[in-house]
């Protein structure tokens, strides 16, 4: 398996190459190039306990429900080409078993079968401040492919840093970290839509990205007419 | 002519420089920004029934403009209405198929039309495409970086991310891969067979469509 990140400017994407036999999977809908013998699976994969609710957690997490789960087949190798949504850089990380990874729910984009991604949401406090805090947990080794909006940034952190709920894309576990409020108050930072920021201690590398999708969506929705549902 | 595509692929701008006379006809619409040695015309390229049948099967502008250079060399400046790659092709009497809204402009050698796909078109974003012939320069675009792919045997792609292909190319439209789930809508992909290159995009309109269709407003529903 080779799994490289295409760097395009603002169009970023991966291409996966599998032997025969190999597997890789993606969130559902992100493949829009394959070679014709790969057989695409569309699954509620999940970990053991998994099941629908595992697929309706991955929901809350700003994923889409289902995984596409790629087969190179007929006893050749072959490609998978993905991409995400929206405009923005994607990067491989090279995961091991040493540290787990925790990815933002929108920044997943695809990962190796040897991955296993499960889901883990904050709570109430992300619901207050009317951001939805949502990270997929990734344990085992294997490429995992993430994508940024906009400018991807990898920062080894050494010490603290505090981030931006909206601009994490993903980060070692090896970085404890709390959720915080951005402003003086909780009050005053519910205000002023700053939401909520993530504060790393400790030592890990760290992906951000330069835009925040859900200030994005905010600024271009509302100029739409109004949807039924 | 001379021609370079600057800010390739994130925000591409294709830049002519015409000769004394010569000409380029363009997308309505694409021009950014031109010299005053430039002469615009604007037409239903083809006649107006194949105007028509352009605009009305394929939602390609029903007009064309020819930009030409009078008194002196000219410049203009082309950008198409989508941030992403812009492709040139050499046509040198064959064929070139284009997705709707990918065509851009081209030498005044080429010839557009539209053509009918047949049953495979019912699934498809559009029952035409846009079908160029001649000798010449055709410039396409698309919203993302654009791949040419050399298919020899068979390749797949999904529905939404063709930008153009060689005639040598059959494509079949179907879906992908087991369906699991009742839930899943299942993606429709297209399968390309033969010998020939084929272009696709790395980005998807409609998919940004869906992407922000969550942030729309709800309509209140006290007023009905």
């Amino acid at each position: 398996m080779q799994v490289e990140a295409m760097q395009r400017g603002a169009f970023g994407w991966a291409l996966v190459k599998l032997n025969s036999g190999e597997k890789f999977i993606s969130e559902a809908g992100a493949m829009f190039r394959v070679s014709s013998n790969i057989e695409i699976d569309v699954t509620t994969r999940s970990r053991s306990s998994g099941g629908l609710l595992s697929g309706v957690r991955r929901m809350i997490a700003g994923e889409s429900f289902f995984l596409s789960t790629y087969t190179a087949s007929g006893g050749r190798g072959g490609e998978v080409g993905l991409a995400p949504k929206l405009q923005g850089e994607v990067a491989v990380i090279d995961c091991d078993s040493r540290n787990r990874w925790v990815c933002a729910g929108g920044s997943y984009l695809g990962s190796s079968p040897d991955l296993d991604i499960d889901t883990q949401f904050q709570g109430l406090r992300g619901v207050f401040s009317g951001e939805s805090l949502s990270f997929l947990s990734v344990e085992g080794a294997g490429p995992l492919i993430v994508n940024a909006f906009g400018k991807l940034t990898e920062v080894d952190v050494a010490g603290h840093l505090t981030v931006d709920t909206g601009h994490v894309v993903a980060f070692e576990e090896s970085l404890t970290y709390s959720i915080d409020k951005a402003g003086g108050s909780w009050v005053q930072s519910f205000l002023t839509s700053e939401g909520l920021t993530l504060k790393f201690f400790g030592h890990g590398r760290l992906y951000l990205q330069s835009h925040n999708p859900d200030e994005f969506g905010k600024s271009v929705g509302p100029l739409l007419p109004p949807r039924s549902s | 002519m001379h021609y370079d595509i600057a800010s390739r692929p994130s925000y591409s701008l294709l830049e002519v420089t015409l000769n004394t006379g010569e000409q380029i006809v363009a997308e309505a619409g694409a021009m950014t920004w031109m010299d005053s040695n430039v002469d615009v015309h604007t037409s239903a390229r083809g006649g107006i029934l194949s105007g028509l049948s352009r605009a009305a099967l394929t939602k390609e502008s029903f007009f064309q403009n020819t930009y030409t250079a009078r008194g002196g060399p000219a410049t203009i400046g082309l950008g198409p209405g989508q941030p992403g790659d812009i492709c040139a092709y050499e046509m040198a009497g064959g064929e070139l198929y284009l997705e709707r809204g990918a065509y851009l402009a081209s030498t005044t050698g080429i010839e557009t039309s539209s053509d009918f796909q047949g049953l495979r078109g019912l699934f498809n974003e559009g029952l035409f495409i846009l079908r160029l012939s001649g000798v010449g320069t055709v410039f396409f675009n698309a919203y993302g970086d654009i791949q040419e792919i050399d298919v020899n045997g068979s390749y797949v792609i999904d529905n939404g991310h063709a930008v153009a292909w060689e005639p040598s190319l059959e494509y079949r439209l179907t879906r992908a891969g087991r369906i699991r789930s009742f839930l899943f809508s299942d993606q429709i992909i297209m399968e390309f067979s033969g010998r020939g290159k084929l272009w696709v995009q790395s980005r998807n309109p409609r998919s940004m469509a869906d992407w922000v269709h969550p942030f729309r407003r709800v309509q209140s529903k006290s007023g009905s």
